[in-house]
């Protein structure tokens, strides 16, 4: 197991109340991968420092997850196949 | 003549010169941290070179690689123009 921190840019059109159950959709894939989500922290929305599919805003997350790397690696896949997913990023604080 | 003004000005800097990050307290260079970040690069989004920031180079490497995941995830501007 290593702790992860998965950071996910969505779609600024997304209704407020659809981005909880949207991010709780994919956090399943790390739950049923047997991996335990310690923090969900969502920004809302954010001005971006430049557009990102002609978009100037997105809706920030950034999730702290405990997971094996293959659990990580799906969840970055399910992610970025989704279109109300502008842009990610999987970091491990400890490496840096 | 612009020689011995030069080096006045880097005696004046050297004397004043504290490390920002050690200043602020700080051991992890976190790229969410923008304000911070912000600190280390010019108005045109470049990142300031370890001359002007006084950091020690490992921090600087540290700085410049936040900044650059920053970038990635439109935190930052990147040097435009």
């Amino acid at each position: 197991m290593r702790h992860y921190e998965v950071m996910v840019i969505l779609d600024p059109d997304l209704e407020e109340r659809s981005v909880a159950p949207l991010i709780e959709n994919f956090l399943a894939v790390i739950r049923n991968g047997g991996g335990k989500v310690e923090k969900v922290d969502t920004w809302g929305r954010r001005r971006l420092a430049y557009e990102i599919k002609k978009k100037p805003e997105g809706i920030y997350s950034v999730l702290d997850i405990n997971a094996e790397p293959a659990v990580v690696k799906e969840l970055d896949r399910q992610l970025n196949l989704n279109e109300s997913v502008l842009r990610t990023k999987v970091l491990r604080p400890e490496m840096h | 003549m612009s020689r011995r003004v030069y080096t006045k000005t880097t005696d004046r800097r050297r004397k004043q010169r504290v490390n920002p990050l050690e200043a602020a307290g700080i051991t992890y260079v976190d790229y969410k941290d923008t304000d911070l970040l912000r600190k280390f690069i010019s108005d045109r989004g470049k990142i300031r070179s370890r001359r002007v920031t006084g950091v020690t180079l490992q921090q600087q490497r540290q700085l410049a690689q936040a900044i650059k995941n920053a970038r990635e995830m439109a935190l930052l501007p990147y040097a435009g123009r």
